[in-house]
């Protein structure tokens, strides 16, 4: 259809659009004949398929307004990358400055322990904390819902006490005003939030000195993740807390980290990942404006984790060019921004392939897979990543080999092939243009029909995200067994002369196995022994305010909890205060 | 399959975990097998799941489990399917399982595990040669 043009402004649109026409004739549709094919299975772009392209409003430069082209015409990574080489850098041991490697297993203590091996091997980065299911879920450990979930998936977190425990080697040099945090939490977010800064105040350090990011991205945990606790409205209250209480007590914080890569993984498609982060972020700045503060008060202070990924490499570049069009247009035309960092989409990735592209099925394969989405996200403004490593499926670890395998494989691409040399080096292709344009239309039309819906609290309260999302992960099942969409290894290329090459699957060794199996019951332990110390009537009179408060929807809640906190009242006996007032989230019918 | 009952199932996530694609997928997919789809929802106890399978007459129970807890959380349903004397029903587990711990759960009752890239097909295709009822 674009190759109907108008004549003479076009700027010799109409010759090529005839010479398109003569090439299918002559050279496209005898080829298709040929192989007796219903259609072509490849397509071709030309200047008419970029009729119209107006390169400044659509494309503009690096670091320019609309950060199509990226965020900044020089990434940190890029302008450091041969201190990098110099320093024998590790992206996961964090340095001084950074956060280490993403973990947390067993008792407050047992990972105080994990963190201090790290130092000693000169892993030196600020805590990147994984919490177990039920601190994620609001319970604690002495609670029936805790019953083996206790320090399996992340750290226990029951009281300030546990949270003072884990940081008991940061001090002096890692002193917690000199290192940031990472806390990949969401419901409670207000505790862990109030902990830290509780931590910073018992330590005689300023609190609005501290850095870190809280992931506090509560509405993609209705769609996808699962651990929510309250229904989305008091939910989003809550988030609105944690924004003022952080701008005014703690602004060198990042307020969340949001994202779609949990909505993808879950089964999203592409526009629906984008569409549906899109309208969560909105939800998000409405939050803030709400109490009053202007977009570019807190929006520099929004960071994104990551979108999904898929194996679709040329799509997947697309997706992160329109997603950083879409983002600073609704910043900017939607809610007024006018600072270029509440405008950008500031994460620490682009483009990958994401975890549930990888097969359980012959895992070295995976990759290769992994170089295709390092290749993606090297050509789409990152460095260029290749993740997750190869044996990501195999279950929870990841093995040295792996790990080492994955890092080179970045470095290979990063200081052999020069694919960062250009910023955004697809700028200006026909088809990458056209491409990007048609994925920014979907996405703005599934964002309007959320928007009709009254946004995403009311999206989610429908079911209709959680249900689209769940219907995409039942259509890519149906794709991959009828053999529409083919996965190596999986459902094709399978027959008894493949081999499986084998591999090692040596992982460093993190806890000890006996020691973990003992960590529920160590845990539930210190829990008594706080709850026979503390102070009751403190504790009484401090979860009392909070409820008393907690009825007024214009109340921030923070300065509350961290008084409970620091009376030692526990995590859930926070989060159950509020769970009797707002009630608990009820799932929709998938 | 006209005229006969459909085989009835419950697919179930017990704990806290919430990773639910699995879940969804398999019981759109038995859905559309012709097997007659209860889910549960997340965070679901043992009892619950075990009431709920004996409430809705279930010939199949199916659990999906992707937080390593698969262990423990099998055998306490299993211990409960027991308790309320249902323990004949076929009971499958999908997720996250290593290699060495199959065997585990196949010694504790587990008729069969599946995970991932399991066709919905041939999870249909074992029910059906193994379920009693219907």
């Amino acid at each position: 259809m674009a190759d109907e043009v108008k004549k003479d402004e076009s700027g010799g649109l109409d010759k090529v659009s005839k010479a398109r026409a003569e090439w299918e004739e002559k050279v496209l549709n005898p080829r298709v004949a040929k192989f007796n094919l219903p259609k072509s299975p490849t397509r071709f772009h030309t200047p008419a398929d970029a009729e119209g392209h107006d390169f400044l409003e659509k494309v503009g430069f690096p670091g320019q307004y609309p950060y199509t082209a990226g965020n900044s015409p020089i990434e940190f990574w890029k302008a450091y990358e041969r201190l990098a080489v110099e320093a024998d850098f590790r992206p996961d041991w964090g340095g001084t400055r950074g956060v280490g490697k993403y973990g947390g297993f067993g008792t407050a203590s047992d990972y105080r322990d994990y963190l201090v091996r790290m130092h000693s091997m000169g892993r030196v980065g600020g805590p990147n904390m994984a919490f177990d299911l039920a601190t994620q879920c609001g319970y604690d450990s002495d609670s029936p819902q805790a019953e083996g979930e206790v320090g399996r998936v992340g750290v226990a977190i029951d009281s300030l006490r546990d949270f003072a425990t884990i940081y008991e080697p940061y001090t002096g040099e890692k002193e917690i005003d000199r290192q940031p945090s990472n806390f990949t939490i969401n419901a409670p977010c207000v505790v862990i939030l109030a902990m830290y800064y509780a931590l910073a105040k018992k330590r005689g350090l300023d609190p609005a000195r501290l850095r870190g990011t809280p992931q506090n991205d509560i509405l993609k945990e209705f769609i996808a993740r699962g651990t929510y606790i309250y229904p989305p409205k008091p939910s989003l209250r809550l988030f609105r807390d944690t924004l003022v209480f952080m701008r005014r007590e703690m602004p060198l914080m990042n307020v969340n980290s949001m994202g779609g890569y949990h909505i993808r993984e879950a089964g999203a498609t592409r526009t629906q990942d984008l569409a549906f982060s899109m309208a969560n972020a909105a939800a998000y700045v409405e939050a803030g404006l709400s109490a009053g503060l202007s977009v570019d008060e807190f929006a520099p202070k929004f960071t994104f984790n990551a979108f999904g990924g898929s194996m679709e490499f040329y799509k997947e570049v697309a997706f992160h060019r329109a997603s950083r069009r879409i983002y600073a247009r609704m910043m900017r035309d939607r809610f007024g921004a006018k600072k270029r960092t509440s405008m950008i989409i500031r994460q620490p990735i682009t483009a990958h392939i994401g975890c549930s592209s990888t097969t359980l099925q012959r895992p070295l394969n995976n990759w290769v897979r992994a170089c295709v989405g390092g290749m993606a996200a090297g050509m789409s403004g990152a460095v260029p990543g290749v993740f997750p490593p190869f044996d990501e499926p195999l279950g929870l670890g990841h093995s040295i080999e792996a790990t080492q395998m994955q890092l080179d494989a970045t470095r290979v691409l990063m200081y052999e092939s020069g694919i960062t040399d250009e910023a955004d080096p697809w700028a200006g292709s026909y088809f990458m243009e056209s491409l990007t344009d048609e994925t920014e239309a979907e996405v703005l039309a599934e964002m309007e029909k959320i928007e009709a819906m009254g946004g995403a609290v009311a999206a989610i309260e429908s079911g209709y995200m959680p249900r689209a999302v769940a219907k995409s992960a039942y259509e890519r099942q149906k794709r991959v067994e009828a053999r529409e969409d083919l996965v190596v290894g999986v459902n094709c290329f399978t027959g008894p002369h493949e081999i499986n090459v084998s591999i090692n699957r040596e992982v460093e060794p993190t806890y000890d196995p006996a020691q973990m199996a003992t960590a529920e019951d160590r845990q539930k332990a210190a829990l008594a022994d706080l709850k026979r110390e503390r102070d009751g009537a403190a504790v009484v009179k401090c979860l009392k305010i909070l409820r008393g408060h907690a009825t007024d929807e214009a109340k921030n809640l923070m300065p509350d909890i961290v008084d409970c906190v620091m009376a030692d009242c526990t995590l859930q006996e926070i989060c159950d205060v509020m769970r009797e007032l707002f009630g608990e989230y009820q799932q929709a019918k998938i | 399959m006209s005229g006969e009952p459909k085989i009835r199932v419950l697919i179930a996530k017990p704990g806290l975990d919430g990773h639910e694609r699995g879940a969804r997928v398999i019981a759109y997919g038995l859905r559309d097998e012709g097997f007659e789809v209860i889910y549960t929802g997340l965070r679901q106890s043992a009892i619950q799941i075990a009431t709920a399978a004996v409430q809705e007459d279930v010939g199949v129970v199916g659990l999906s489990i992707l937080s390593g807890a698969h262990l423990s959380l099998t055998a306490k349903v299993l211990e409960e399917l027991k308790k309320q004397g249902a323990d004949d029903l076929l009971v499958l587990v999908g997720g996250m399982v290593p290699e060495q711990d199959k065997q585990a759960l196949l010694d504790m009752g587990v008729a069969e595990v599946f995970t991932s890239g399991t066709p919905v097909s041939q999870v249909a295709e074992f029910i059906r040669q193994n379920s009693k009822s219907a």
